[in-house]
Parts: C-alpha cells; sequence; structure tokens
C-alpha cells in the first residue's frame, strides 16, 4: 500500500524523532541528521517529511512552549505513533533479515 | 546591535505562507537565523531568504478559499449571449462579413510583415554564442571623412588581447577563384558551379557550420578541402566522398576531408566548400609575402560577452594594429556580427543602419495597418450596435448587470475577432510562398514555427482587447429607459464624435500609405530610367575562363562574324558594380597629403566603344597602339576636372606603380548603386589575359540568335566548360533588389490599406443612411432635390476627409523627403502623386456615399416615413 511505504529519507527522519523524544522539532531534527548521519538537509526538506509523515500516520504533534531563540514563536514538537514505531520496526527488520540472507562469501573481499 | 532578519524576505513568507504553518516555519527559519548572526550576520541573512524561498512550496502556500461566484453572467445568460451574438451575425451577414474581411486583411498582412521580420531578425542566430561573435571592420580616413571597409588585415594578430578566444580570416567572392567548375565523377564536360570560401584554420572554431563526417578541423595542410552535403550530393550522389579527390581548374588536386552540414539560408556566410590559403595563394600565384597585404573578412571570437566598444578599443592598440596601419589613418572596429545582416551601412565611420530601416518602415506600416483593421472593426461595431439600443434597454430592465453588457460586447467582439483571426492564419499559410516569390527571399520561419505562435497568441489578446473594449464601454453605458424609448441620439452622438475621429486616423493611415508608395514607386523608376553613362541593354556578361582571355582575339572574331554582334570587350570589373576605390592615385600638380578615391577599371581596347562611352577629347584605346611603353590611360570628365587639367591629353598619371598617359576623355558614369555618390573613374588598358570579364553587346530585338553564336562560339574555344553568363540588365535589377521588394511589398501593403479603407467607409455610410433615412425622407417629401439630399450625407464625410488630408500631407511629405534623402540621386518630391491621391480618395468616397444614398433616394419617401 502506498500510505505504508517508508521512504529512506522518511525513514532517517522517523529515526531521528525517536531519537530525540520528546524533544523532536524541525531544527533539531535537522540538526541531530547532520550530526549523526552526516547529511545536511534544508529545513525545508525536514519540514516537508514532517508533515508527509504525519499525514501517514507515524508522527503526532502538538505545540511547544514559546521560545525566546524563535522570537517568541512556539515550536512544533513530533511525536512516535504506535504506527510509526511498528513501521520503524517493520523496515529494521527486513533490513537485518535480508543482510544475513547475503551469502558470506559475497561479503569476503580480498586485494586482488 | 540588534540583527533583525531582511524585512522583505520575512513579509513574504507571511503573505504566502498558510496561517496553520506560519509559526512553526517562521519560528524555525528565525531560529537559524538567530543561531548564525552573531557570528556571520551576512550569511545568516542569505541563509534565512534561501530558506524562505525553499519553503515556498505547494502544500505551505495559501489557498484561497472558494468564494461563491459573484458573477451573475450563469451558464444559462452565456447560452443567451452567445445565440444572440450568432443570430445578430446571421441577420447581418453583410456587415458581419464587412468587419471580419476587413479584420482578416489587416491581420494577414500584419502577419506576413511579422515573419518577414522575424526572418531577418533570425540571421546569423544559429551561432550558439552569436553575442561573442564580433566581424572588424576597418575605418579608413581621408580627407576628414571615414570610409568603412568590411575587411581588416588579414596577418592581424590579437594575441595581446586575454578576452579573445579565437580568430579566423575568410575570404569571400562571387567569382574565380570562389566561384569554380567542379566536375561530377565519370562526367568530364559537365561543370558545376558551386560557390565557397578559403579561410585560416579556425573558421570551423569561430562559427557554427557542424561538421557531419570527417575531420572536425578541416582547414589545414595544403590539399585539402571540406564540402557541404548538397555539393556532396551533387557530385558523388550517394556514394562516400570522404578521401576522394577532385582537381580545381582541371590542375591543382585537392581531397575532402570532410563533410559539413549545408549553411542555413539565414547565414550571411553563404558558401559550399571550405579551402586553405595555401590553395589560394596558389590559385592568385603570390607569395607569402604579397598575401600579408590582402584584407580579408576577420572575425573575433571572446570567451565572454564583451561590449563592442571595449574590444574595438583594444583592436585598435598599436600591438594590433601595427604602426605602418595606423600611419595610414586606418582604425578597427569590432561590430556584433548577428547585427551586420541589418546594419551594415555605415557613413563617415558611423553606422547608420541599413535592412533594419526596411524592417522598421514595414514593421511600422504593418502595425499601422492592423491599427486601421481595429477601427474599422470598431467604427462598425458601435455603429451596428447603436440600432441594437431596445435589446440593451430591456437586458438592463429585467436586471442585467454593466459588466453584464460589457462581457456580451466584448464576447461578440472576441468572437469575432477569432475567426478573423483563424482564416488570416490559413491565409497567411497558405499564401507564404506566394510571399517568397514576392519578396524573392525563402523565408525560414512560418507560423508554426518557433516563438511564432507564442507572439499570435499575445497579438489576438491585444486587439481582441482594443476591438472590444471600446464597444463595450459604450454600449454598457445606455440609460435603459432612454435606450427602449428610442432616444438614444444623446448619447449617441459621444460616440459618433469619437467614430469621427477614428475615422480621421483610419483615413489619414490609408492616405498616408498610398502616398507613400507612390513616392517609393516614383524613385524606384527614376533609378532604374536614369541614364547611367554607359549602356546596359541588350549586354551580356560572360565569366571567362582563363584560355577564353587568351584567345580573347579569336572568341571577338569569331563573334564578328554575326551581324546581330556589335561589340566585344573585356574589363576587370564591372561598370555597374565596381565596389572598391582606388586611393592611390597620383599625377603632376597633386597636393601631397590630398586622398582622393577613384575607381580605377582595367579594360581592352574595345571596351569602352562596347560600353557606349562617349569621347569628349582625345582618342579612345586602337588595336594598334597596343605596344605603347606607357600604359594608356581614358579619364572620365570628372577625373579631369578634380585633377585640375585643362588639356589633359598626354599627361603622365600612376595608379600605385603602373604609370600611364592620358589619351583622352569620356563622359562620367556610376559604378554604383544610386545610393552612393558619383565617384572619378580612370579606364587603363590591360591586356586581356589579366582581365576577368567579357561584355557582348547585340542588337536589339536579337537575343536569342545571339546567344546561339556565343554559345557556340565559346563551345569552339572551350568545349568543356559551361558557359557563365548574366544579363546586365538582371544585374541592375538586382543591384536594387531590396528598392524592388520593398516597392512590391508596399504595392501590397497599398492595396490591402485602400481595401480596409473602403470597407470602413462603406460600412459607416450605410450605417449613415440608416440613421439618417429619415431625415432624408421628410426633406424628400418637402420638395429638396436629389442633389440637396445626397449634400447632406456627403457633407459630413467630406470633413473628416479634408481633416485627414491636412494632417497627413506635411507628415508624409516630411517622411518621403527624408527617405528620398537616402539616396544620392533621387527626383524631385512627386507632387503629382500627393494630389492624385488626395482627389482620388475624395471621389471613391463621395463615390461610395452617393452609390449607397441614391438606393434610399430610389425608395418611396412614405415607405420609410409609414413605420411610425
Amino acid at each position: 500500500m502506498k500510505g505504508n511505504y517508508l521512504g529512506e529519507l522518511e525513514e532517517l527522519v522517523l529515526l531521528h524523532v525517536g531519537i530525540l523524544h520528546p524533544d523532536a522539532y524541525g531544527v533539531a531534527v535537522m540538526d541531530e541528521i547532520e550530526k549523526q548521519a552526516g547529511r545536511s538537509l534544508n529545513i525545508s526538506a525536514v519540514h516537508s517529511v514532517l508533515t508527509r509523515l504525519e499525514e501517514k500516520g507515524f508522527l503526532k504533534s502538538k505545540m511547544g512552549d514559546p521560545s525566546q531563540e524563535r522570537g517568541g514563536r512556539r515550536k512544533r514538537i513530533f511525536l512516535l505513533t504506535a504506527a510509526g514505531k511498528r513501521a520503524l520496526e517493520e523496515a529494521n527488520e527486513l533490513r537485518t533479515q535480508l543482510f544475513n540472507q547475503i551469502p558470506k562469501v559475497a561479503l569476503q573481499f580480498r586485494l586482488a | 546591535m540588534n540583527h533583525q532578519p531582511p524585512k522583505w524576505a520575512d513579509r513574504f513568507l507571511q503573505w504566502y505562507c498558510r496561517p496553520e504553518l506560519l509559526e512553526e516555519i517562521q519560528g524555525d527559519a528565525y531560529e537559524l537565523f538567530y543561531r548564525k548572526v552573531m557570528q556571520h550576520p551576512r550569511q545568516a541573512k542569505v541563509q534565512f531568504v534561501w530558506n524562505v524561498v525553499r519553503f515556498f512550496r505547494w502544500k505551505n502556500i495559501k489557498r484561497t478559499q472558494n468564494k461563491i461566484n459573484k458573477s451573475r453572467a450563469t451558464m444559462d445568460m452565456l447560452k443567451n449571449i452567445l445565440t444572440v451574438a450568432l443570430r445578430n451575425f446571421v441577420r447581418q451577414p453583410g456587415n458581419t462579413s464587412l468587419s471580419v474581411i476587413g479584420l482578416t486583411a489587416g491581420f494577414v498582412c500584419a502577419f506576413l510583415v511579422m515573419l518577414w521580420s522575424l526572418h531577418e531578425y533570425s540571421y546569423d542566430s544559429f551561432h550558439p554564442q552569436g553575442e561573442q561573435l564580433f566581424k572588424v571592420l576597418t575605418h579608413a580616413e581621408a580627407n576628414g571623412t571615414k570610409e568603412t571597409y568590411s575587411v581588416a588585415s588579414c596577418v592581424m594578430d590579437v594575441s595581446s588581447i586575454p578576452e579573445v578566444e579565437s580568430l579566423t580570416s575568410v575570404s569571400t567572392g562571387t567569382r574565380w577563384p570562389h566561384q569554380l567548375c567542379f566536375r561530377p565523377e565519370g562526367k568530364a564536360d559537365e561543370c558545376i558551379y558551386m560557390d565557397g570560401v578559403y579561410a585560416s584554420e579556425n573558421f570551423f572554431q569561430v562559427f557554427h557550420f557542424p561538421i557531419l563526417q570527417g575531420d572536425t578541423n578541416p582547414v589545414k595542410g595544403t590539399a585539402s578541402i571540406a564540402i557541404s552535403e548538397k555539393m556532396a550530393e551533387a557530385l558523388y550522389g550517394k556514394e562516400n566522398p570522404l578521401g576522394k579527390v577532385i582537381k580545381i581548374d582541371g590542375t591543382r588536386e585537392v581531397k575532402i576531408v570532410s563533410i559539413f552540414q549545408n549553411v542555413p539560408a539565414t547565414s550571411s556566410l553563404q558558401f559550399d566548400f571550405v579551402m586553405t590559403y595555401d590553395v589560394l595563394k596558389k590559385q592568385w600565384g603570390i607569395d607569402d609575402e604579397g598575401f600579408k597585404q590582402n584584407f580579408f573578412e576577420m572575425y573575433v571570437k571572446t570567451h565572454q560577452p564583451i561590449s563592442a566598444d571595449l574590444l574595438t578599443e583594444k583592436l585598435n592598440d598599436v600591438r594590433v594594429i601595427t604602426e605602418a596601419y595606423k600611419n595610414e589613418k586606418l582604425s578597427y572596429q569590432a561590430f556584433p556580427f548577428t547585427d551586420w545582416h541589418l546594419k551594415s551601412k555605415f557613413e563617415d565611420g558611423k553606422n547608420t543602419g541599413g535592412r533594419i530601416d526596411y524592417v522598421m518602415l514595414f514593421l511600422v506600416i504593418g502595425c499601422l495597418v492592423v491599427i486601421m483593421a481595429v477601427i474599422n472593426f470598431i467604427n462598425l461595431t458601435t455603429a451596428r450596435a447603436s440600432l441594437r439600443g431596445k435589446e440593451i434597454g430591456i437586458r438592463k430592465v429585467t436586471g442585467a448587470m454593466r459588466s453584464t453588457i460589457a462581457a456580451q460586447f466584448m464576447g461578440e467582439a472576441f468572437l469575432l475577432v477569432m475567426i478573423a483571426f483563424a482564416l488570416s492564419v490559413v491565409i497567411t499559410q497558405a499564401t507564404l510562398p506566394i510571399f517568397g516569390t514576392l519578396i524573392q527571399e525563402n523565408l525560414s520561419v512560418d507560423i508554426f514555427s518557433g516563438w511564432t505562435p507564442a507572439y499570435l497568441l499575445v497579438f489576438l489578446l491585444a486587439v481582441s482587447l482594443l476591438a472590444g473594449a471600446y464597444p463595450a464601454i459604450v454600449m454598457s453605458s445606455f440609460q435603459p429607459i432612454r435606450a427602449l424609448k428610442n432616444q438614444l441620439t444623446m448619447s449617441a452622438t459621444g460616440s459618433q464624435r469619437f467614430r469621427k475621429l477614428l475615422l480621421t486616423i483610419q483615413l489619414s493611415v490609408s492616405i498616408g500609405i498610398i502616398i507613400f508608395s507612390g513616392v517609393i514607386y516614383s524613385q524606384l523608376k527614376y533609378i532604374t530610367e536614369k541614364d547611367l553613362g554607359f549602356d546596359r541593354s541588350n549586354m551580356l556578361r560572360i565569366e571567362p575562363t582563363y584560355r577564353l582571355l587568351l584567345k580573347f582575339e579569336a572568341f571577338k572574331n569569331e563573334l564578328a562574324k554575326d551581324p546581330n554582334i556589335v561589340s566585344v570587350g573585356a574589363a576587370n570589373s564591372n561598370p555597374l558594380n565596381m565596389g572598391g576605390s582606388n586611393m592611390g592615385v597620383t599625377w603632376q600638380g597633386k597636393e601631397p597629403d590630398a586622398r582622393i578615391a577613384f575607381k580605377t577599371l582595367g579594360c581592352n581596347y574595345s571596351f569602352p566603344n562596347t560600353m557606349g562611352l562617349k569621347l569628349s577629347q582625345g582618342r579612345l584605346f586602337e588595336l594598334s597602339t597596343h605596344d605603347s611603353v606607357r600604359t594608356e590611360m581614358i579619364l572620365t570628365e570628372e577625373s579631369a576636372k578634380i585633377m585640375g587639367f585643362t588639356n589633359p591629353i598626354g599627361e603622365e598619371i600612376k595608379i600605385g606603380g603602373t604609370t600611364g598617359v592620358v589619351i583622352g576623355v569620356v563622359n562620367d558614369f556610376h559604378t554604383e548603386s544610386l545610393h552612393e555618390a558619383r565617384v572619378p573613374v580612370i579606364l587603363f588598358r590591360t591586356a586581356p589575359e589579366h582581365l576577368s570579364t567579357i561584355y557582348v553587346k547585340y542588337q536589339p530585338g536579337s537575343t536569342i540568335q545571339s546567344m546561339e553564336s556565343i554559345a557556340n562560339a565559346y563551345k569552339l574555344i572551350e568545349p568543356a566548360y559551361t558557359m557563365k553568363y548574366w544579363f546586365q540588365d538582371e544585374t541592375f535589377d538586382e543591384i536594387y533588389k531590396t528598392e524592388t521588394v520593398a516597392s512590391r511589398l508596399v504595392i501590397l501593403l497599398t492595396v490591402i490599406a485602400l481595401a480596409i479603407a473602403i470597407i470602413g467607409i462603406v460600412g459607416l455610410a450605410t450605417f449613415n443612411v440608416l440613421r439618417k433615412m429619415k431625415e432624408m425622407s421628410i426633406r424628400r417629401v418637402f420638395g429638396a432635390s436629389a442633389v440637396q439630399v445626397l449634400q447632406l450625407l456627403v457633407r459630413e464625410f467630406l470633413a473628416v476627409i479634408l481633416l485627414a488630408i491636412v494632417i497627413t500631407i506635411p507628415l508624409i511629405w516630411y517622411r518621403a523627403n527624408e527617405w528620398l534623402n537616402g539616396f544620392a540621386y533621387h527626383t524631385a518630391m512627386p507632387w503629382r502623386i500627393f494630389v492624385v491621391a488626395c482627389v482620388g480618395i475624395v471621389l471613391l468616397i463621395t463615390l461610395i456615399i452617393v452609390l449607397q444614398g441614391v438606393k434610399t433616394i430610389r425608395t418611396n419617401p412614405t415607405q420609410t416615413l409609414r413605420s411610425e
């Protein structure tokens, strides 16, 4: 089903929302991704992924407290939903399962 | 310090962002900004703007709420309006078709002019980096004025200019050795003439002429040639020509190394083969030292687009132009290559236009014709619509708003404009080939190519708005009660006056176009009939082979057997179009610094006779004096005057290194198109083998017989060559091709302008008669004569026509005068044309009105009066 498919960037963002729990919002996710995965994304890209994930039901959000560094504006805090957690687990599982099926030989590289 | 994000970007964000997303998005953007602003305020700002731009996504953009459709024009109403419009068209088919025909004629005219100018503007635009290409021109200063040549020294060194990427020189021409006879494989006595160029190595790097097969840089080595697809096809058919060897002039062998794509018609460089200068040097029989003196077309390609002025300055650096040329008062100019086709005319070192003048002229006329057509349309529409007062009244009473009525009339106008537009697109596309022959050019564009459809769409919208707006405003302003009570006269007077104003404009434009074309026409007639000082009719010009020149006397004697042949002569150029002038003429008593341009014409002894030059002093060349120690020369009267000789016979003259003695004086003659002032000429005697053209004069009316004997005589000497020849008359026409084409276009436009004017007058006259039907009938009943009644109709129009004439004449007189002054020799202002055109227009319009009026007068007045 199209709605359940988790893209690569989506998975990355979803993971980071989990990591940052309960303080995940746009800029924080962006920073964390840069720190952990070394990928620098534009804030608008992070935003659109977050809203897309919310539409798919993997995330839910609430408005946080206003803060000084945002000119008195509130953050939108994102939290994993049950569906989001399941999607992550499924993705993780599928990956491990597939990885284990790779024959050992294929992974042995020697300097030829 | 208080750092704030750029205000405009913030506002932009607030403007587009959905309110429910604004807070978080703005918050994130601010947070990122504040984080960076302390260390890098500038970067922070840039980043903020960038983020705002990146947030500009469909998802984040505000949606306008679905407003309730405020317009009352529901589907039913639109349908009704359409039905009424169609009924109206059908009820008055004459009127409707007049409107449509008028518009169509105007549109077709505009489209053709547009296509033609697009074609003109597309010249050389196929080079992808056109703005980096420059042509080097040379200005030579003499006697205070500058003459401009489209060539420059072929050994120019631009290595001191870092902006220049590459430089190439091209030697072009229309005759040997640029036009050569090629023989298809296996057919030794067939001869195909092809035009080509000689160029330096970078030719294919500077210009974009794609090479299809073979070496991508073919202009090198001493014996290679690159040929076009067309030439490959003509010589070898379907065979692969690469590697084949061609014999040039039957002796010199060159190998085909590349084939390039056919040169587009819109290239100002036209050629079918390219060879190196090594070949040219051998053809001309000159060494490297002699070659360096040559001036060829030089083209510069820069790394980046650069201003022509800057490049000009750098070209005039002494390292480029050299000390020697600087001392000769030469200067270079870099001229944008893509502009060359349209702006190649120079006066005193300054660009004074060129073909662009004609393009502009016709664009203006095209616009005027469209305006005329639109005015026509507006007049007809408003006139007709004021008969529809009742309909508008009822609509308003039953609740139509002003905007609805306006929309209705706009819609009707749009419908008609659409029909005219569709018709004219079809007609234009269909007449394009005819138009092409009319202007003697293969148009590279048609109505569906490139950007044209987009232009047309803009045109359509603009015209619909123009044509629809006024009727819509006037019609929708009718007071319903007055309209229903048939009291529209009051409100209609306003539009009546406006209509007259429009009619005045329209008539002015038509009169202007008609008179101007008359002026162009009479100037052209003047040119073609002006005595140039030598004969050009019944004369054949032959391109000789070298052998023919060597055996010139034999050829001449052979032709002498035919009584139809009057005379045979040879010269080194064509007196119709002699080209470059010579400043290196010196004589006894010449002031040392004076630089006077002469045209020097080398010819054999019989040439002055062949050309029909009239002797005024001394004698012409004679066969017996061939072995004279000094070259014999003949002056024209003007040259003798300039040199200050009272008795020129026996004076010594030096042309460059050649010394000659004057033996005679002949009448003055023109050597260029009549755009240029006449230049003094010196004829000097040369042996035929050093000349390049043979002229044969024959009896009038004996063209066919003479052609036959000329061809036979040619075959006798050159059996393996096809004779190449031109009629001098045709060459003459070719010189004035632009003028001929212009006059044809003008005639076309005149016809259309006249047609539109007539349509307009017919339409308005009909309407006027309808409006005045009652008045006329009442006058008739009270005993007015038919003439008196007709006067009533004519008077109104006459004032308008006279006003139009008064406005137009001075304007067009001024403009025509300016145009005529562009010719060094022009006819006096043809005032007769002004009179004839004005009187003609007045008579024509009166006739139309009278014809319309007579119809009404014929009917019994009681019939029109009965209805009330």
